[in-house]
């Protein structure tokens, strides 16, 4: 997929270069009528586990193909993004790639971005259907998916019954709405008896994450049969709250998360993780940059370019590559 | 030292120092300008204004807190509420009666801070503090902590999009309610007792300015034109959201401190805050298309914040002659009144 499209860019752009200026006749005509391209991105933060290495993939490809890029980072504030996609299309920039943190709050931006013309790629996360037709594409995973995936993982682990709590990311936040949503959706599609007793929201941060499971555990404590972390970061906080309230790790919880992290990994060999569901930033960040010199170079584009999505357990985590 | 001092106490330092927030938004506006391509375009500077109208109608209504010596921390939860209810009241309401009850409810959060602060005697600070957690609870509780979005997409659009060319309505809101808020300060009695009363609120009460009403009316007009600016952000977005305005009211508080209001009361100007939200807009405005991580925009906040109030020592203890250095240094007199 991604090569292909690559590619595909590459024979726009050769394309273009043919109509428009025929005489130039360099090496590599493909990488002209990219370079010097501009190219707006409201990422959603700078300092994150995910994040960074997402927007550094993204830098890079920009690099290769000799792309501008200016990087708005909304530090998951969604208030601040809508605002800096505005900004964004006043600087009338021949793409943006926008990673929306809420499933409507950008579309008045979106609109706008119609109007002058400038092509949208939305980047992870999802937005709701009514934006559907103002961006060119979404490139990034199907959290829904992610979600079903981590109940079917669950649902096998816990043998169909047992407690649960959900450690979400921000309420409100696409991402967190489709992880979750998946996972409660499969669980009653499946018919199984596991129950979740609370879904708190720790915003992606383990420190967060520690905090809330510091309660749960001694709210529930030892009814619980098993943790769905939004990302394996939060799962992280959970472990590190079980751990800090003296129970042995053998007793943990089944534990899955989603991200597939290094130090996921580890846990799932020393066998006190259940799952995790891999999605790589790289792959995240270059996609969207592929897909927007794509677009802006007048390129069909799929509306809809999903990244590959695997789970990781005990049996596989030998094979795979940790994402990051 | 001496040659320093000299400096300092020279009357063109002075006079630079007395118009500090002048500099800075000159020097600001200098910098971005060379530093961000076609800053100077119209389109791009009604743009800067109209992300800036959001912080700044917050910072409109706290100018009155502060200059009381209070403070308001509840703004940006009254922000994020009153959005919501402009957008989730749609159906029930109408789209204009939504809108008007959303600014309706930044009234009434107004309304609980005055009761908690005045009637109950309350310290703002904490009564705030309670108001701020409260309310954001409210929003998560009205909307189960997800986003809610209007109807019409469109309809919101008309609040950001330039007028004929000109300015967006939420900028003509914010610079009108500037311009009216520094002619009620400058020139009616009214506006002259809120300087009284921040300077020394027995004082001014012993002289019979009723204190409490001029407080509670300060904490009810911060709550309206939060409430304004949170309509305005939701109906601009079409989304009402429980997590608007978390990041709003330090910013805020910034704007208006950078604009020469002094936290303690009694001094300051509508015309500063003015200035300190127009820095605000173009360091971020400037740094944000140099793509410079956002921490170091906060860095550079910071920074003027507190060269600003250390220069506020240096013009509040000289009547525009006497400077001494020792002023800089952290000997207040303790001439306000004592906390409540």
């Amino acid at each position: 997929m991604k090569s292909s499209l690559h590619a595909g860019a590459v024979a726009a752009a050769g394309a273009l270069l043919l109509t428009s200026c025929g005489g130039s006749g360099e090496d590599s005509p493909g990488a002209e009528s990219a370079e010097g391209m501009d190219i707006c991105y409201v990422a959603a933060a700078e300092s994150h586990a995910y994040a960074s290495p997402a927007n550094e993939a993204f830098q890079n490809a920009a690099d290769e193909l000799g792309v501008n890029v200016t990087l708005l980072s909304q530090e998951f504030d969604a208030q601040t993004g809508t605002d800096q996609l505005r900004t964004c299309i006043g600087r009338n920039p021949d793409g943006i790639v926008l990673w929306p943190l809420d499933p409507q709050a950008y579309i008045p931006g979106l609109v706008e971005a119609q109007d002058a013309e400038v092509p949208v790629v939305l980047i992870n996360s999802p937005m709701d259907e009514e934006a559907e037709g103002l961006y060119t594409s979404f490139t990034g995973p199907d959290t829904y998916e992610q979600g079903q995936l981590a109940a079917e993982v669950m649902d096998e682990a816990l043998g169909g019954e047992g407690s649960v709590v959900i450690v979400a990311g921000q309420a409100g936040n696409g991402t967190t709405i489709g992880r979750t949503g998946g996972f409660h959706d499969k669980l009653e599609e499946l018919g199984s008896g596991i129950e979740v007793l609370q879904t708190v929201n720790a915003d992606f941060d383990q420190q967060r994450a520690l905090e809330l499971s510091r309660d749960l555990i001694s709210q529930h404590g030892d009814d619980l049969d098993g943790v769905y972390a939004n990302d394996d970061t939060m799962a992280r906080g959970f472990i590190d709250a079980w751990t800090e309230s003296g129970r042995a790790l053998e007793d943990m919880p089944a534990i899955v998360g989603i991200n597939g992290q290094r130090d996921a990994f580890a846990s799932i060999e020393d066998g006190h993780y259940t799952a995790t569901i891999v999605q790589s930033p790289e792959e995240d960040g270059r996609l969207a940059l592929e897909t927007i010199v794509a677009a802006a170079t007048g390129e069909e584009v799929e509306s809809r370019i999903p990244i590959p999505l695997t789970v990781v357990t005990e049996e596989n985590v030998a094979e795979e590559e940790p994402a990051f | 030292m001496n040659a320093l001092k000299k400096i300092c106490e020279s009357p063109a330092v002075l006079t630079l120092i007395h118009y500090r927030v002048v500099v800075i938004l000159v020097v600001a506006v200098i910098l971005s300008a060379s530093l961000v391509p076609g800053l100077t375009e119209f389109r791009t500077l009604s743009l800067s204004l109209d992300r800036a109208a959001t912080l700044g109608l917050v910072a409109v209504g706290l100018t009155v807190v502060l200059l009381l010596g209070k403070l308001d921390l509840s703004v940006g939860s009254i922000l994020a509420l009153s959005g919501i209810a402009a957008i989730g009241l749609q159906p029930q309401l109408g789209q204009l009666g939504a809108a008007a009850f959303g600014v309706c409810v930044g009234l009434l959060a107004g309304v609980l801070n005055g009761v908690l602060v005045v009637l109950m005697q309350i310290n703002s600070l904490v009564a705030t503090l309670a108001s701020m957690i409260f309310l954001r609870a409210m929003c998560h509780f009205v909307t189960e902590s997800n986003p809610i979005s209007g109807a019409d997409p469109l309809f919101g659009l008309a609040v950001s999009r330039s007028l004929g060319g000109t300015f967006s309505l939420r900028t003509f809101i914010f610079l009108i309610a500037i311009v009216l808020l520094f002619l009620w300060l400058t020139y009616t009695v009214a506006g002259r007792h809120v300087y009284a009363v921040g300077s020394n609120e027995d004082a001014a009460t012993a002289s019979g300015v009723r204190s409490g009403r001029y407080i509670f009316g300060a904490f009810v007009f911060s709550g309206l034109m939060a409430g304004t600016a949170g309509v305005m952000q939701s109906l601009a977005t079409n989304t009402g959201s429980p997590v608007f305005g978390s990041t709003v009211t330090l910013t805020a508080i910034a704007a208006v401190v950078i604009g020469g209001t002094r936290l303690e009361g009694g001094r300051g100007s509508a015309l500063g805050t003015l200035g300190g939200v127009l820095v605000l807009a173009a360091i971020t405005t400037a740094l944000e298309y140099e793509s410079v991580p956002s921490y170091y925009q906060n860095i550079v906040t910071g920074s003027i914040l507190l060269l600003l109030i250390l220069l506020d020592r240096i013009a509040s203890n000289s009547p525009r002659s006497a400077l001494s250095l020792s002023s800089l240094l952290p000997v207040r007199s303790k001439e306000q009144s004592p906390a409540r």
